[in-house]
Order: structure tokens, then C-alpha cells, then sequence
């Protein structure tokens, strides 16, 4: 038979796993596992939606095409800003807002967004010292670039510059969010 | 007669003139300001799924609309740039009102949600008092087991016969 010490122990365990119980949707409310590292993706790709065959040696009048990539990893939704840009070599980081081409690009936690970027040169003169525009996805925009010759590497080149911006709904604006992918490209036509 | 056909001709060339669709010119700075109105808008929406979205609202199929909106302003920031100013301000147009759209959509999705959670706050408070009654229907349980166990034992105590 069953002392009272034994039918104490016994309603005290049937107390507390109830108290237990009952409580997890109360304590779901406030305790929050930590997550994981929050972060975002910028990826291009190249005609083949490989990571190969990217544009390098590129040629006035020709089109050159390449996959733009951005994934949501920040534990929420976010608006980003996706801006391609052109630049020569010897400019510093460009990380002014203003865009060649923007993309307004929404995401959820865990989404990916890809666009196709078409783009090709035009009005190039001295062997690719100039640059006069660029056809962004079928705009033409004024680009007025100018290189000087790369004597390491023996060619004029350019950079497709894409950076990635991320808006803060607190202070209402974007701001740059370290993220830019860029393409090296060879202008120098064949004397 | 002379006068009627005169006045015959007058009216003609006004009715062709109000038949065709008047066409207005569309200035650089009025393109402009309509893609920056289209951004707003467009932040606005965001600022407004955010908050739906910190309420506990599912806004993927926002996401989905902000970004048809995003690609017409895309398109309006292009057509800007190469002096397509009534393009611009059409395309504009069409960003602001699909941003606009999720703005309200986004405003109802945050109010259910709101409601659900404070349903979910009833729901707690239940589970809260559902678990205070038990341990007070345990307790006394276990306080008439006790009478009960203890008589039994004083009953059963033995007793010296002379």
C-alpha cells in the first residue's frame, strides 16, 4: 500500500506537468529562439545562368547578357535597390545612389529575385579609350567614359558595377548595403 | 449664302477640332516629379507591408505586387532618362496606382492580424487561469485524499483489549 509521502510525490508531479503544459503557449509569447545570421545575396551569373562564361572582351554594337540575383536571408521582408553602373578603372568605389539602370526589388525572408541584363556599347572610338553609351535591357543611356591604357594587362577597360542598397523604413531612404558584384570588361578593339 | 457656307466651314473646323483627342505636352520637370511621386508611394507601401508584416500578416503576395509595381517604375525611370516624358509619367502612374493598391490592402491585412493576436492574448489568459484552477482542484483532491488517509489510519490503529 501506498504511504502519504507516496501520494504527495505523485500530485505534485501531476501539478507540475500540468503547470508545465499549460503555460508553453504563454511561454511561446515571450521567449524567442535566436535565429539565424541575417543576411542578403547578390549574385550575377553568366549567359548560361552558370557562374561561367562572363562577359570580358566586349566589342561595340555587340549584345552581352548576364543574370542579376538577389535573396532575402533578413528574418524579414525587405526593399532593396539594385543599381548598375559603369565606371573605369581608375574611378574610386561608385556608391552614389544614381544608377545607370535601377531595380526596385522586393523580397520576403527567404525569396530570390533574377532579372536578365542585357547590355551593349556604342559611339566607342580610339581602339575603346571612349565609351559615348550604353543600351541598359534596351535604353540607351550616356555614359561619356574615357580609360587609359592598362599597361600591366595591355587593354582599356571598364567596370559593369552593380551595387546592392537596402531601404530603411525608419529614416525612409536607402542606404548602400555592402553588397556589389562587377564585371571587368576588355573595350580594346584590334588596331 | 455665302454667309451659311462661311458659317457652315466655321463649324466643321470646330467640331473636327474638338473630335480629335487633345494632346497636351509633358514637361521634363512634371515627369520627374511624377516618378518621384511613384517612389514614394512605393515607400510608402513597403513601410506599410513592414508594419502588417510585424503584426503577424503573411505580405509574400504583397511582395509579389510591389514588385510589378517596382518594374514599371523601372520602366518610367528609363523612358525619364530618354525624354520619353509622357511615357514617363504613364508608367509612373501605373507604379503609384499598383503601390497604392498594396497600401490598402496592407493596412486591412494588418488590422486582421491585430485582431488575431488579441485573440491569441485570450487564449493565453485562458491557458493561465485553465492552469491556476487545475492546481487548485489538485490541491483539494489531494487534501480529501489526505482526510480520508489519515481516518483511515486512526481506525486502524490498534487497540490494547484488558
Amino acid at each position: 500500500m501506498w504511504s502519504l509521502d507516496d501520494y504527495r510525490r505523485v500530485f505534485m508531479a501531476v501539478g507540475l506537468i500540468a503547470v508545465i503544459i499549460f503555460s508553453v503557449p504563454s511561454a511561446m509569447m515571450f521567449v524567442h529562439l535566436p535565429g539565424g545570421e541575417r543576411f542578403s545575396e547578390l549574385y550575377v551569373l553568366g549567359p548560361s545562368h552558370m557562374a561561367d562564361g562572363y562577359p570580358s572582351s566586349v566589342s561595340a554594337g555587340v549584345e552581352y547578357s548576364v543574370y542579376l540575383g538577389v535573396v532575402n536571408h533578413m528574418g524579414n521582408s525587405a526593399y532593396y535597390g539594385v543599381y548598375v553602373k559603369f565606371r573605369n578603372a581608375s574611378e574610386s568605389l561608385p556608391n552614389t545612389r544614381a544608377g545607370l539602370y535601377n531595380y526596385s526589388v522586393f523580397l520576403s525572408d527567404g525569396q530570390t529575385w533574377e532579372r536578365p541584363l542585357n547590355f551593349s556599347f556604342g559611339d566607342v572610338h580610339a581602339r575603346g579609350a571612349s565609351v559615348g553609351f550604353m543600351d541598359i535591357n534596351g535604353a540607351p543611356v550616356n555614359v561619356n567614359k574615357t580609360a587609359v591604357w592598362d599597361n600591366v594587362n595591355s587593354g582599356f577597360f571598364y567596370q559593369v558595377f552593380v551595387e546592392l542598397w537596402i531601404f530603411n523604413a525608419t529614416s525612409n531612404s536607402f542606404g548602400f548595403h555592402n553588397r556589389f558584384v562587377s564585371l571587368l570588361l576588355n573595350m580594346t578593339a584590334p588596331s | 449664302m455665302r454667309c451659311w457656307v462661311s458659317f457652315l466651314a466655321v463649324l466643321l473646323v470646330a467640331v473636327l477640332m474638338l473630335s480629335v483627342p487633345w494632346a497636351r505636352a509633358v514637361s521634363p520637370e512634371e515627369a520627374s516629379a511624377a516618378v518621384a511621386d511613384a517612389e514614394q508611394s512605393l515607400h510608402i507601401a513597403f513601410r506599410t507591408a513592414s508594419d502588417a508584416e510585424g503584426a503577424g500578416a503573411n505580405v509574400s503576395a504583397l511582395m509579389e505586387r510591389l514588385n510589378q509595381a517596382g518594374d514599371a517604375l523601372t520602366e518610367a525611370g528609363v523612358a525619364l532618362a530618354a525624354g520619353n516624358y509622357s511615357d514617363a509619367v504613364e508608367k509612373a502612374g501605373a507604379s503609384r496606382g499598383l503601390a497604392d493598391g498594396v497600401s490598402g490592402d496592407a493596412g486591412v491585412l494588418k488590422s486582421d492580424a491585430v485582431s488575431r493576436a488579441s485573440g491569441w492574448w485570450v487564449t493565453v489568459s485562458f491557458s493561465v487561469v485553465d492552469a491556476a484552477a487545475f492546481v487548485v482542484v489538485l490541491f483539494l483532491v489531494w487534501r480529501g485524499l489526505r482526510r480520508g488517509y489519515e481516518g483511515k489510519v486512526i481506525e486502524s490503529r490498534p487497540e490494547v483489549v484488558s
